[in-house]
């Protein structure tokens, strides 16, 4: 491992004047989870380390008119004990669940998640179908974009080298909407994802297997996390009455994913899969009446 | 049993607090002053002649203090516990990508790795030989100048071809087995010092250290009674550190620095250099009679070695051994190759090439059952081996046998007796599919005809009154540290808090052969009691003359020496010990050796053919399989097994656990994926291993009475078996559960997807 310059930030300003500083020779340590490995790999370029960990500012889960705010120092923990997730957020505490193992969930942080970019990255996926926002700020200039937005490939995003993530955010969840975070690892804790999906529907007020809204979105099929329109439409536009409507559905994943084969899985059996754990998924809601919880 | 104070109850670790506590000192815990630390650099190609190597940058680092080539091994460039064909560092070829070509000792780790960047090797690629049934022809390229077949090995017995002629039935598939990496936790590490004496010590967990001496003096060309090695406390082994792994390379830059050098393998290293687990393609025949007795069986191996021989020649006739099952068939032939490939290089693993094998014949009763409708355990039970019984191989069966023990005892399981109910599926996920599956396996105790098996210990008497024990083979998490507490404790009439155990050192333990093919307990222990039954009588000699009683009406009992007929009278261990210091300023000290019985016959051209000793165990598995994703959950593990008498019952339980969820690693996780000799999966998110979350909530453990009378208070060894059956009773568990046959393992969820598609497509 190369001998790194350590910098630590108390403050957002103290981190936006490091990062303008250093532009392209700096990285942040947020939780470690992910950079510490990398740096042992040698797989870091950067010469100065900015470790933010401590900015009281950035760190906290809360509610303001009707929207979620989720800091980006906010542990994967944190929002799995936090009751305002649990209720307003639960697709995402569902994603942060099969995160890593208790040791990895107590470092890593939400920031940290997005930040990375990785197209496996599980809560990327609930943040979404919960159609978060991201603030972004650097030390003359702030923005907020659509979580959608922000990636542009692996390990890709639009944060310039002076930016830093400083909120996110994202609408409460409504009484009638119902949703679910699915992934499909090598093994049940520790794993990266081979695929994962996260859908939140709304239920319509008319019918009983009809639903006006339905947000889908994909993870590890793609460059980066992907929406599944088709499959959104197809649920908004008909009724979801038996599994056989619900696995024709199911089957428009399959125009939504462009998945590569790696040593986790094979192209095909991520296609099929992202068929599958859709279908499953919804045959979960389906038997619940779909219902949030069982 | 009832009798005994400590045999057969469960006594707590004895080294459990102080691993707990973190007190323990591991290899790679150790530091000295002056210590300077060591690199490797691995080969860059699987297979490759090495044209020049050039050090001199390397050399000319500062900080840097030793760069080692082939040229500076002072004896042997060679080991291997069989054949010493591995290189410590590679003259002229390298056969693997984990192959040893220079190492540095430098002033610090940094260095060490920069140092290591600064060499530069010339190579001439050869082409990889890759695939272990090529690898057998004439025209493959050669990994060694000998060809390819390492070992050969043909055992015929009755006539096949008339059985096949008799049988109602004929099963014939071939399987396939991955390779499995041991996973301990901590990596091949240690630190090697030149002491002041001139005595080299290594310090390197291992599972020998007496042979490690041996095989390091050859390479080193020192008196191998200037070699001191201490190979324990060991942070895990399961076969991994029988042979020698980075000894040799520390002692020799110990020896040419004259500082202590150490050495840490990181996960990814120790990945790509050491052994494996044979992967092996098994082609099997089995001919069966309509009411299932089996009538022929033939088999043909195929080894994959990878590089160096190591122990793959004793692995593959392990495997011949078991590779009919523990069941009576008189006609058999089994025809085994052990081959030399790039793929990396494969060696000892717990099971030792039974698991493979149990994979494929547990495999293929369990469709011989369904073709037959028989049910599965009855034709087990119908063709099972008892005592007395001529094994496939041809040896008689001298000792206990539990095959048909084990196998009525899945009876007692909870898993059996409520399997019905645990197999009703939840109608509101049609997608998953319940199923239950068995498999019995059996795994010889001990190293076989024609090699020396020995269990040796040291009994020291102590001031308290208590002994030390000295025994040369290593705890690397089984528990043998503990089991032999309580065999010295129990032949000592002594408590075991004043027992203490040595372990894995040369300087004060005896030789007692390898800690592996589960027969840690049974020859050590077996010493252990030969050493104490002559203390007893040292002891009796010396109360006789304190208490005026003959030493023939004299008792050894709870810590002291009494008169058999007037308890009352008696004399403490301790009076005992300050009487022998106060007379001659020495406490006795006494050994025992104890020379493992042997099978009546050998097995011509199958060196270490036949065993003597088997333990037997059944496995049983309830699972199930999400038909939409391919995952397989194992819900229920249950395991009986014939242990003989049971020394430890938790740490029989605690063997049994964890040799289920290895043995569920194997069938299900774990595949080490090689292509063209490069290691794709070097770490853990690749290379997966189960996590606690993947383990079954419950593994029961249900022993059979079944005493083997030669071992040490009645017991044998089961750490191998109770891993070997397990991937079997999954896999027979997904065939009941969704009707799709396991031929490969591990049956990753994709396999067993990419099988559900295709039986949907031919329905």
């Amino acid at each position: 491992m190369k001998a790194l310059n350590y910098l630590r930030a108390d403050t957002i300003d103290n981190a936006l004047q490091y990062l303008d500083e250093f532009k392209q020779d700096i990285r942040i340590l947020a939780g470690g989870t992910d950079l510490v490995v990398r740096l042992k790999q040698d797989m870091i370029k950067e010469n100065n380390i900015l470790d933010i960990s401590r900015i009281k500012e950035l760190n906290g889960i809360f509610r303001k008119n009707g929207t979620i705010h989720v800091l980006p120092l906010t542990t994967h923990t944190d929002i799995l004990e936090s009751e305002v997730i649990e209720k307003y957020a639960f697709i995402l505490r569902e994603a942060c669940a099969t995160i890593g193992s208790p040791q990895i969930r107590n470092r890593g942080t939400l920031g940290g998640n997005i930040a990375n970019a990785s197209p496996a990255g599980d809560s990327i996926s609930a943040l979404f179908v919960q159609t978060a926002k991201l603030k972004l700020k650097s030390i003359n200039s702030e923005r907020v974009v659509s979580i959608e937005e922000f990636f542009t490939g692996p390990g890709k995003t639009i944060l310039e080298p002076n930016e830093l993530l400083v909120d996110i955010f994202m609408p409460e969840l409504e009484e009638n909407e119902i949703g679910f975070f699915k992934k499909l690892g090598q093994r049940n804790a520790l794993a990266i994802a081979v695929l994962n999906v996260a859908v939140k529907m709304r239920r319509s007020e008319t019918g009983t297997n009809t639903f006006d809204r339905a947000v889908v979105a994909f993870g590890a099929v793609a460059p980066t996390v992907v929406r599944g329109r088709r499959v959104e439409k197809a649920i908004v536009s008909s009724s979801l009455d038996s599994p056989e409507q619900i696995h024709y559905i199911a089957k428009l994943s399959f125009r939504e994913v462009s998945p590569i084969s790696d040593i986790r899985a094979s192209l095909k059996y991520r296609q099929d899969m992202s068929i599958n754990l859709l279908y499953e998924g919804l045959l979960g809601l389906s038997a619940n009446d779909w219902k949030r919880k069982a | 049993m009832k009798d005994f104070k400590y045999i057969g109850k469960s006594v707590p670790r004895i080294d459990a607090a102080d691993k707990a506590s973190g007190k323990i000192k591991y290899m790679s815990d150790l530091n000295f002053p002056g210590m300077l630390f060591g690199k490797i650099l691995r080969a860059k190609y699987p297979h490759a002649l090495i044209k020049k190597i050039d050090t001199s940058q390397a050399k000319a680092l500062p900080g840097v203090v030793a760069v080692v080539t082939w040229e500076d091994v002072p004896g042997l460039n060679g080991f291997g516990i069989v054949v010493p064909d591995q290189p410590v560092l590679c003259e002229d070829k390298v056969r693997y990508i984990g192959d040893a070509v220079v190492a540095v000792a430098a002033e610090t780790k940094e260095i060490a790795e920069e140092a290591i960047k600064l060499i530069t090797v010339e190579y001439e690629p050869l082409p990889i030989v890759d695939d272990p049934i090529k690898a057998t022809q004439p025209d493959s390229p050669k990994v060694h100048t000998d060809g390819n077949i390492h070992l050969h090995t043909k055992i015929s017995r009755g006539d096949v071809k008339k059985g096949f002629k008799e049988a109602d039935v004929i099963v014939e598939h071939t399987y396939y087995t991955g390779m499995q990496e041991h996973v301990f936790l901590e990596t091949e590490s240690g630190v090697s010092k030149l002491e002041e004496d001139g005595t080299l010590s290594v310090y390197a967990g291992s599972q020998y250290p007496q042979r490690d001496q041996m095989q390091l003096s050859r390479c080193l060309a020192l008196n191998p009674r200037k070699i001191h090695v201490v190979s324990y406390p060991v942070g895990g082994a399961f076969g991994g550190k029988d042979e020698l792994t980075i000894q040799p390379i520390l002692g020799l830059l110990a020896l040419k620095t004259k500082r202590p050098v150490k050495i840490v393998m990181s996960r990814e290293e120790s990945i790509i250099s050491y052994w494996k687990r044979h992967p092996m393609i098994m082609k099997y025949k089995t001919g069966v009679k309509k009411d299932g007795t089996l009538i022929a069986n033939e088999v043909k191996i195929y080894a994959d070695t990878g590089a160096y021989a190591s122990l793959g020649g004793p692995v593959l006739n392990l495997a011949i051994e078991h590779a009919c099952g523990p069941y009576k068939l008189s006609n058999v032939n089994i025809d085994g190759y052990c081959i030399y490939t790039n793929n990396g290089t494969s060696g000892a693993f717990r099971g030792f090439g039974v698991p493979q094998a149990t994979f494929a014949m547990e495999t293929q009763m369990d469709i011989i059952a369904e073709k037959l409708r028989i049910d599965p355990v009855e034709l087990r039970r119908k063709n099972a081996l008892r005592r007395g019984d001529i094994a496939p191989i041809g040896n008689r069966l001298t000792t206990s046998v539990g095959t048909v023990a084990v196998l009525d005892g899945i009876r007692k399981t909870k898993l059996w007796q409520n399997r019905e109910k645990y197999l009703v599926n939840d109608f509101k996920k049609p997608w998953i599919k319940k199923g239950f599956g068995i498999a019995l396996t059996y795994q010889g105790t001990g190293l076989g005809v024609g090699l020396p098996d020995y269990g040796g210990a040291i009994l020291k008497f102590c001031k308290n009154g208590g002994f030390e024990v000295g025994v040369g083979l290593v705890d690397y998490g089984q528990g043998i540290g503990t089991s032999y507490a309580q065999i010295a404790a129990e032949a000592m009439k002594c408590p075991i808090d004043k027992i203490n155990v040595l372990l894995g050192d040369t300087d004060t333990t005896a030789d007692s052969g390898p800690t592996s093919a589960s027969r840690g307990v049974y020859t050590g222990g077996k010493a252990i009691i030969i050493a104490a039954e002559r203390m007893i009588k040292i002891l009796k000699s010396k109360a006789s003359e304190i208490l005026g009683v003959s030493a023939d009406n004299l008792t050894a009992s709870d810590g002291c020496i009494c008169a058999s007929n007037e308890p009352e009278k008696k004399v403490f261990y301790e009076e005992i010990a300050s009487r022998f210091m106060n007379e001659t300023c020495h406490l006795p000290q006494t050994e025992g050796y104890f020379l493992m019985p042997v099978a009546d016959i050998k097995i011509k051209d199958a060196f270490g053919l036949p065993h003597n000793i088997f333990a037997f165990s059944a496995h049983l598995t309830l699972i199930e399989v999400n038909t939409l994703t391919g995952q397989t959950k194992v819900l229920k593990g249950a395991e009986v097994i014939d242990a003989g008498d049971v020394i430890n019952r938790q740490g029989l339980e605690g063997q049994s656990e964890g040799g289920f969820v290895m043995g569920m690693g194997y069938g299900l996780f774990e595949n080490m994926i090689v292509e063209k000799g490069i290691f794709k999966t070097t770490n853990f998110s690749t290379y997966i291993i189960p996590s606690i979350e993947d383990a079954p909530f419950e593994i029961e453990t249900v022993t059979i009475v079944n005493p083997e009378e030669t071992g040490p208070y009645r017991a044998k060894g089961v750490a191998e078996t109770v891993m070997g059956g397990t991937a079997p009773a999954i896999t027979n568990a997904i065939y009941n559960a969704v009707g799709v046959r396991i031929f490969k393992i591990p049956a990753t969820s994709e396999v067993v997807y990419t099988l559900l598609k295709e039986k949907e497509k031919t329905e």
